[in-house]
């Protein structure tokens, strides 16, 4: 064993000195390797970035020329602005899913963007220093758990209980689906407003106390205000998790096509209708290219989302 | 170190050389080729557990399965994907909702009963096909209408497509349609879900394949029968399907000798029948 190390080592010194010889005595050679050694580093990262862009815009490219193949036998005004959804007898009206979308969204930010602003104002500005380092840590991994976990506690815990204050039969439907995302999406909120109300510089705050503001004034009329543009940026980032959001929504929703006009009739929104049908329905159909198209949609959801934050941080960055 | 190397080279080879003479041991037959099975995971483990038996007897013979939907199995058989594409129902000819596939051929491989289930408070012990029928369309919507407790029924229905869904549409409700709407009606995606969905809802009813069905859920006897192997054998009880494995025209080869092995009566009266399904000769 102490034979090979220390052969192992000789052999190192070996190459070392040989490596140092070479080097300053012929510096030319070094520089050409060393030009060639940039030019191939360049060539490397500049084609890893056109990958990467590669991918989106195929996926954006497949997703759009099997989805628009709905269009030949439905009219686009039917698939945006009818709400009958029966694909067995051919009517493609998507709106009942897209509706769906849009309310789910704006409930689940309407019950979490309240509370995760109280949350974050707890963190950065009330509690104690000790608390706040065992809380953040606790909210952090909050984000990570899988929402199949939340799908699943929803459907055995709040759906039950939801049945039993409210006395409907099911008590499935968008209000159930708004709280279980309301939940995933929280930690993700009120960290992001909790680190950018931590960055609001120590002066205003010194400011506003020394004009004889309140605590509670200085935090709505000062803080959260100076904060805004972060505080949008978690809203839109746990914005753009709910509308994506699927396992955990699909558990919970009720899956039945039907416009969600109450908080408490099953409905089914784009994700949970496409992994609820995607699996049956025919290849080369109608049907099928009409879940491509909702999937497009989705998509572009995201990417008008991500366009959004991107603004906002530039628009932050100067402030 | 080198000696090291050394020990380690000879127990590699002698490992690969015992391994080698294992399966050299284990290559009784000659039939050799890959068969690609895709389509309904209901007959997922039946699948799987003929496919390691028959690797067994015949060793160069690839078998890769797969499922999802049932109408997966002969859409990848017509595009070439899959050998044999497994489904709940006889794709070659008309089923609700979906199109015969011209050219393939249904190879009978099992028996499947189903069960109309309901949650456990549910106090009905029997109902008809008429009151099954207009329950699942919607005309009945509450329990006393069927001789049960003043309390609305919950309908549990699978989406559409589902292997599980045609076979009890024709069987059960005698081709009527489901309900598509309704404060009252759910739909799930897997059998496993339509069992939660049925166990943890109260006034729920719902259907599976016999096997799924548990002491937590209750399954209803139909116009009177239990559902129970013995009465799908005997004939009295009618809400049950065949599984078939759907090929393109009369199978060939490694895919002939597979499905011949599945139909054996060794592999259906022994692993077909401990996975609970009913072996096909049993039916008249």
């Amino acid at each position: 064993m102490i034979d090979t190390t220390s052969t192992h080592s000789l052999a190192a010194a070996g190459e070392l000195g040989q490596s140092i010889r070479t080097s300053s005595g012929r510096w030319k050679d070094r520089k050409n390797r060393l030009r060639f050694y940039n030019r191939a580093f360049r060539v490397i990262c500049i084609a890893s970035a056109i990958f990467v862009c590669m991918i989106l815009l195929s996926i954006l490219f497949f997703m759009f020329r099997t989805g628009v193949l709905t269009f030949e036998t439905v009219s686009p005004a039917t698939f945006f602005f009818s709400a009958d959804w029966s694909p067995e007898n051919e009517s493609y009206g998507a709106f009942v899913f897209i509706f769906g979308t849009v309310a789910l969204t704006a409930l689940t930010l309407l019950i979490s963007v309240p509370i995760s602003i109280f949350v974050a104002v707890f963190l950065a500005e009330v509690a104690p220093a000790w608390l706040r380092n065992a809380l953040r840590p606790v909210l952090d991994l909050l984000v990570g758990i899988p929402s199949v976990v939340y799908g699943f506690l929803g459907l055995t815990l709040l759906i039950p209980l939801l049945r039993q204050m409210t006395g409907y039969d099911l008590a499935d439907g968008i209000l159930a689906a708004a709280i279980v995302l309301s939940i995933m999406v929280l930690p993700t909120i009120s960290r992001i407003s909790d680190d950018s109300i931590s960055a609001v510089p120590r002066k205003f705050r010194d400011a506003s106390y020394a004009l004889g503001a309140t605590r509670f004034q200085t935090v709505f009329r000062v803080v959260l205000p100076s904060a805004r543009s972060g505080i949008l940026y978690g809203v839109i980032l746990g914005m753009a998790r709910a509308i994506g959001e699927t396992m955990a929504v699909v558990m919970v929703i009720g899956n039945t096509p039907q416009l969600a006009d109450a908080l408490f009739k099953p409905t089914s929104v784009l994700t949970s209708n496409i992994v609820m049908q995607i699996p049956n329905v025919p290849f080369d159909s109608t049907w099928n290219y009409a879940l491509y198209m909702m999937g497009f949609l989705l998509l572009v959801i995201s990417l008008v989302m991500i366009v959004v934050i991107r603004v906002l941080q530039k628009r932050g960055a100067k402030a | 170190m080198k000696k090291w190397f050394k020990t380690l080279g000879i127990a590699a080879m002698a490992v690969a050389l015992t391994t080698a003479g294992v399966s050299a041991a284990g290559a009784a037959s000659s039939l050799s080729g890959k068969i690609v099975i895709n389509g309904s995971s209901a007959l997922l483990p039946l699948t799987l557990q003929a496919a390691n038996e028959f690797k067994k007897l015949n060793p160069k013979v690839k078998i890769s399965a797969s499922a999802a939907g049932s109408v997966t199995g002969p859409q990848a058989v017509r595009k070439g994907i899959a050998d044999i594409g497994a489904c709940d129902w006889d794709a070659s000819m008309d089923v609700p909702g979906f199109k015969k596939f011209e050219g393939q051929v249904a190879n009978k491989v099992a028996v499947i009963p189903f069960a109309a289930v309901v949650n456990k408070n549910v106090k009905v012990d029997s109902l008809t096909n008429k009151q099954l029928a207009d329950i699942f369309s919607g005309k009945i919507t509450n329990w006393k209408d069927v001789g049960g407790d003043d309390a609305d029924i919950v309908v549990v229905n699978r989406a559409f497509g589902s292997g599980t869904r045609v076979n009890f549409q024709m069987k059960a409700l005698n081709g009527a349609d489901f309900m598509t709407k309704g404060s009252n009606y759910k739909e799930v995606k897997s059998s496993g879900d339509m069992k939660t969905a049925v166990d943890t809802t109260p006034n729920a009813i719902g259907y599976l394949d016999l096997v799924y069905v548990s002491g937590s859920i209750k399954a209803l006897k139909i116009n009177g029968v239990a559902a129970t192997e013995a009465n799908v054998i005997n004939g009295t009880y009618k809400v049950w399907g065949y599984g078939y494995y759907m090929t393109k025209g009369q199978p060939t080869g490694a895919t002939k000798a597979f499905i011949e092995y599945v139909q054996s009566s060794k592999f259906q009266n022994g692993s077909l029948k401990k996975l609970k399904f009913i072996p096909v000769s049993a039916m008249k």
